[in-house]
């Protein structure tokens, strides 16, 4: 009887843990949208502004966002300035590698930036990195859409999965 | 002599830095690659075919590397070339891209000359330290190494502001030394330098390296006027071929040098007397 219902209180517990951890995820990609957003930003200013080269124009970046994205950027500039490869789009392929955990939908925004940068004159790049950012927002767009009901949702949906099991099983 | 060699090594790809750095440490002119062909060092007396064929990623590396990977902080390609760490001239050849009628980029590089930046301290020692003088020479001749020997014996003497338009002369990394009251205005172009030079640095004297447009003349004249001393380079094997080159006259006509050193390919010198042209 006690193994049975440590069984179903296990079954609960992974179940609901699913639920959360879908939400976790969802979480962690809009901030990191959110972050790669600012970072965009402030790399476009810094850019109109002063030409910036591009390793530190990361390193600049980097100071908008913090844990993943932070990471990400600081070791795009490490990369650009150990000259790892001939451009920066295996740079950044490289370094996105290498950086763990960084969410899906922004490894794909990342990816598609590192296809962009240092490839064309001033105006060029402030046009791809405006429309990178343009990119983030409709994908947050999405995401964000009824985003407090879908967490609560996923959630609940795992508890319930969890509970329907442990009492099919039990 | 002195050179920015490890600046000059971490341009080059992985695969040739070995190689370039065994054989041309010693008496390294240039570098020359083209696609498809070997490597070549241009050494002061003898050219090497380094065994490694140059790959298009070769040539990316180079620019991308010199350029720090931003285009737009080299503004120069669009002119033919870029300027590496160290000051090494790095010029570009290859499919232009043309736009309004200016040349903005270089869409396919196909080869590159990379001019080793070197510094010789001492080499302008009997050359005249008062007065304007413009040093002559072709290509190669050593005229921004002598420059660069001047520039920092006349800032013992008082502030000099070198208008580096390239950034060779003393680049960002400070290669080389440049003097106890040497100001460096790099990126601007050298009338617009020359300038804000006379405006606001109050200079005893003003360097500029090459001068190849009327503007750039024009800027001189109007220095010359103000009581500055002025050190330029120019392309010439001799005085008289700049009489014959229209950009120059003004230049010539308002006696703003009345002396110029000559370098000889054959690392010759000789002082000229300039002549006012009416």
């Amino acid at each position: 009887m006690y193994i049975k219902l440590i069984g179903a209180g296990l079954i609960l517990a992974g179940c609901g843990g699913c639920g959360i951890r879908i939400a976790m995820l969802h979480r962690r990609e809009v901030a990191a949208l959110h972050q790669l957003v600012q970072v965009l930003d402030g790399m476009v200013c810094e850019l109109e502004y002063r030409l910036t080269p591009l390793p530190e124009l990361c390193r600049l970046g980097s100071e908008y966002a913090t844990g993943t994205v932070q990471r990400f950027f600081i070791s795009l500039a490490d990369a650009m300035d150990a000259q790892l490869s001939p451009d920066v789009r295996l740079c950044t392929a490289t370094v996105l590698n290498q950086t763990k955990a960084m969410p899906l939908q922004t490894a794909m925004e990342l990816e598609n930036l590192g296809q962009t940068l240092g490839r064309y004159d001033l105006q060029g790049q402030i046009n791809a990195l405006r429309q990178c950012k343009q990119s983030c927002l409709n994908r947050l767009k999405g995401l964000e859409h009824q985003q407090t009901q879908r967490l609560r949702s996923y959630q609940t949906l795992g508890f319930c999965a969890g509970l329907a099991l442990a009492i099919l099983l039990f | 002599m002195k050179c920015a060699w490890e600046p000059f090594l971490s341009v080059l790809p992985p695969g040739l830095r070995d190689k370039v750095d065994k054989y041309g440490k010693d008496e390294p002119v240039e570098l020359r690659l083209r696609l498809g062909q070997p490597a070549e060092l241009v050494m002061c007396r003898t050219n090497r075919s380094l065994d490694k064929r140059v790959t298009e990623e070769d040539i990316r590396y180079v620019v991308n590397t010199a350029s720090r990977y931003s285009p737009w902080a080299a503004s120069t390609i669009g002119k033919g070339y870029v300027t590496a760490p160290g000051g090494h001239r790095i010029g570009i050849c290859g499919e232009c891209v043309i736009k309004d009628g200016t040349m903005t980029g270089i869409r396919t590089v196909t080869s590159l000359c990379i001019r080793i930046a070197r510094d010789f301290p001492g080499i302008g020692k009997e050359i005249p330290t008062k007065g304007s003088l413009l040093i002559l020479g072709p290509p190669g001749a050593g005229k921004t190494t002598l420059l660069r020997d001047l520039i920092r014996m006349r800032s013992i003497a008082g502030a000099i502001t070198v208008v580096d338009e390239r950034g060779e002369l003393f680049s960002s990394g400070q290669a080389f030394d440049t003097g106890p009251r040497t100001d460096i205005l790099t990126g601007c172009s050298k009338a617009q330098g020359i300038e804000i030079a006379l405006r606001t640095m109050g200079p005893k004297c003003i360097a500029v390296d090459e001068i190849t447009a009327l503007e750039d003349c024009q800027a001189l004249i109007n220095a010359a006027w103000c009581g500055v001393e002025l050190l330029a380079t120019a392309h010439a094997e001799k005085v008289d071929d700049l009489h014959k080159r229209a950009i120059y006259r003004p230049l010539l006509s308002c006696g703003v040098f009345s002396q110029a050193v000559v370098l000889g390919r054959d690392r010759f010198w000789r002082m000229e007397r300039m002549g006012i042209c009416t």
